[in-house]
């Protein structure tokens, strides 16, 4: 017979350690018995490409729970928060979800970033009829969206693709090449780039989907860089785009970039030198830099992270208020289905202003109409479910980035 | 597709290759000598990476000492964890080592992101331009890197093939009962195997992190190709571990300038296909008959 290989009652301990650990990590003990809690799942990328964004927008989420709960809930409502990490991959963010849906009993499901994951993962909200809020931009999260309980907190990239062929444009350039990520995302992107491109009779010179997860893209940047393009419309997240524009300073050719701004901001500057990123242009959905709910958002964010929010975090906390603002609005009463009902209510236009959680409250109560503006934008909802922001055009000089114009943003025709 | 197109992408895949092959000649030695495919291999490299980083971080910016630094610092783990883990399964079969070094690999990642974020890093080195030679563009950084790599393989060949420890360490591999037997003393053995292979994949991890970005996937996501190029050029042959990964490298780059980048991985793995056809045991491996 075989030797017993462990040791019983190290064994034992070691099962009631992880148990009392596992009971530790649990949220919310605090709340009191009886009480009815809003159970709010997140599901970020912690891990994996979105690493760079998902702790940060898990930050964010945090910070408005906080905020929220310190007035005391929404409707009476805590929220208590269920945090899990999709690795940025459909496979890892369907159990995930599950795990969310059928164990944790979660009402809605916020900061869902990568399109993959929330492509995968709403047939399964939907089922269960939950709230679903991301910052997905793949153009099909439109179309799947049928039962419109998810909201799209980022641009599609439709609107996307078409906002860096109107800034090619203007900037008067003749032979542009595309670069993209290979992802439901940035594809997306990128095809909405030619069409947009070509239906005003251009031709693209290059067309390049990369493959992920590479130390090195010289190969394919080398097949752009050969069709001698000015511009290059680079579809990429932080740590590919690092390894592309590092290489294409190397080569030593010309050529200008058009980039998203998650990828292209100080961030960027900071891995690649001032050199080597000086003239990207960097396109982003403008965060409400100069609004009042960004500013305090950004100040309280700053205290806990030490670093600026970038958009993504922006709207994860815009996603927990939104929320909020809907259950508060519904009643404490309510159901998924007549929250999910009010959060065009509360953010559509004809309310009164409100650029937080208690401002917005005290609205309701008094029986007003409330038009929450969010820290990422003004958040109008169309009607399935997207967000049209307009878009900043910035150039990247020095190191920083200067706004040079904003251009109001469009559904592809 | 013009030759000089073709020209670049060959060494390219030589540059990537090369670099490979460091971490590629220790999945193959501990293959060969502690007989099973350490999953953490990967994982080394990103440790390696991230040494790097702190070591810049914290005593200043001398990118030799750094990667001094990721070498021991790997070796002193990989040393670690065979005291603590591999050690105690010796006597085990290769498929639980081989779950125990997947655990390895998470415990060396999660232990990394626990201090270091999901956030990526650069190693802080000033960019240059590329030598261009009528557009075939060679890249000062790139011949360091390969020159690194070669210096590291040509002292571990020699140390295999010409000094008593190396023969120790083939004998070992042959048969191991036949080693014990004539009185060789596996356990220095496995020490300056264990010390060998972390410094090799620290190194590999080193100069990665140097040409590309350093992030915690950095080196699992190199598990899949590296174990294609050892298995290309025949598992526990340390030349046939050079020479495939560079083969396997080299595949993938040129590949992509005729099927599009999204297919490169699938043709690389069509001629490991086709390879292992013709020789099943891989371009250096030796026949095992079963008994």
């Amino acid at each position: 017979m075989m030797k017993q290989p462990y040791n019983l009652s190290r064994r034992a301990f070691l099962v009631s350690g992880t148990a009392a650990a596992g009971l530790g990590a649990l949220p919310g003990q605090s709340f009191a018995q009886g009480e009815r809690v809003f159970r709010l799942g997140a599901l970020n990328s912690i891990t994996g490409i979105g690493g760079p964004y998902g702790p940060y927008m898990l930050e964010a989420i945090k910070l408005a729970v906080a905020e929220v709960n310190a007035a005391g809930g929404a409707a009476g409502r805590k929220f208590q928060l269920f945090a899990e990490d999709d690795q940025t991959k459909p496979e890892a963010a369907v159990l995930a979800v599950k795990k969310l849906v059928e164990i944790n009993k979660v009402e809605a499901v916020v900061g869902i970033w990568a399109s993959s994951v929330g492509l995968a993962t709403m047939p399964i909200t939907n089922d269960a009829n939950l709230i679903t809020m991301n910052t997905c931009g793949a153009p099909e999260m439109l179309t799947e969206n049928k039962k419109g309980l998810a909201w799209m907190f980022q641009a599609s990239n439709a609107i996307f693709g078409n906002a860096f062929a109107e800034v090619a444009r203007r900037r008067g350039f003749k032979r542009p090449a595309v670069m993209a990520f290979n992802n439901s995302t940035f594809v997306g992107q990128a095809n909405y780039f030619k069409s947009a491109w070509e239906a005003n009779g251009g031709k693209v010179s290059a067309f390049v989907i990369y493959e992920p997860n590479q130390s090195s893209y010289r190969t394919e940047l080398a097949r752009v860089l050969a069709s001698k393009p000015d511009v290059i419309s680079l579809s990429a997240y932080r740590p590919d785009a690092t390894i592309i524009l590092k290489e294409w300073y190397q080569s030593g050719q010309d050529c200008k970039f058009i980039m998203p701004g998650w990828t292209a901001n100080e961030d960027l500057v900071k891995a690649l030198g001032k050199e080597a990123t000086e003239g990207l242009i960097s396109i982003s959905n403008v965060a409400a830099e100069q609004h009042p709910a960004f500013k305090r958002f950004a100040a309280e964010f700053k205290t806990i992270t030490k670093r600026e929010p970038d958009i993504f975090a922006a709207q994860c906390y815009d996603m927990v208020i939104t929320l909020a603002l809907a259950l508060e609005a519904a009643g404490a009463q309510a159901d998924v289905a007549a929250i999910n009902g009010q959060i065009r209510t509360v953010t559509g236009t004809g309310g009164t202003k409100a650029n937080s959680f208690v401002e917005g409250r005290d609205i309701l109560r008094k029986g007003q109409k409330v038009d929450y503006d969010g820290a990422s934008s003004r958040l109008e909802f169309g009607k399935h479910g997207e967000t049209v922001p307009d878009f900043g055009v910035f150039d990247i000089q020095d190191g920083r980035l200067v706004l040079k114009e904003t251009i109001p943003g469009q559904l592809p025709a | 597709m013009d030759w000089i197109s073709i020209a670049n992408a060959v060494i390219n895949g030589v540059v990537i290759g090369m670099l490979l092959a460091l971490p590629a000649l220790a999945i193959t030695l501990v293959f060969g000598i502690a007989r099973f495919p350490n999953a953490a291999t990967g994982d080394y490299m990103t440790l390696g990476a991230y040494t790097t980083i702190a070591s810049q971080m914290f005593l200043g910016g001398s990118i030799v000492v750094a990667v001094l630094g990721a070498m021991t610092m790997t070796a002193a783990i990989s040393l670690l964890m065979y005291f603590w883990v591999f050690r105690a399964l010796a006597e085990r079969s290769h498929v639980s080592r081989l779950i125990a070094s997947i655990g390895v690999a998470f415990a060396v990642r999660s232990t990394i992101t626990f201090f270091a974020g999901q956030d990526q890093y650069v190693v802080d080195l000033p960019l240059v331009r590329a030598w261009n030679f009528g557009g075939i563009r060679i890249l000062p950084t790139d011949l360091y890197i390969v020159g690194a790599a070669l210096i590291a393989l040509l002292l571990v060949f020699c140390v295999m093939y010409l000094t008593p420890t190396g023969r120790r360490m083939r004998a070992i591999a042959d048969s191991p009962e036949l080693a014990a037997a004539s009185g060789i003393r596996a356990r220095r053995v496995m020490i300056f195997l264990w010390a060998v292979a972390g410094a090799f994949c620290g190194l590999g991890g080193a100069l990665l992190g140097i040409k590309a970005v350093v992030l915690p996937e950095l080196g699992w996501e190199l598990l899949m190709p590296m174990f294609a190029g050892v298995i290309l050029g025949g598992i526990g042959s340390p030349v046939g571990a050079v020479l495939g990964i560079v083969t396997f490298s080299i595949a993938q780059e040129v590949a992509s300038l005729f099927v599009g980048p999204a297919y490169k991985v699938v043709l690389a793995f069509l001629i490991l296909l086709c390879v292992l056809l013709l020789r099943p045991q891989g371009m250096f491996g030796r026949p095992i008959a079963a008994r």
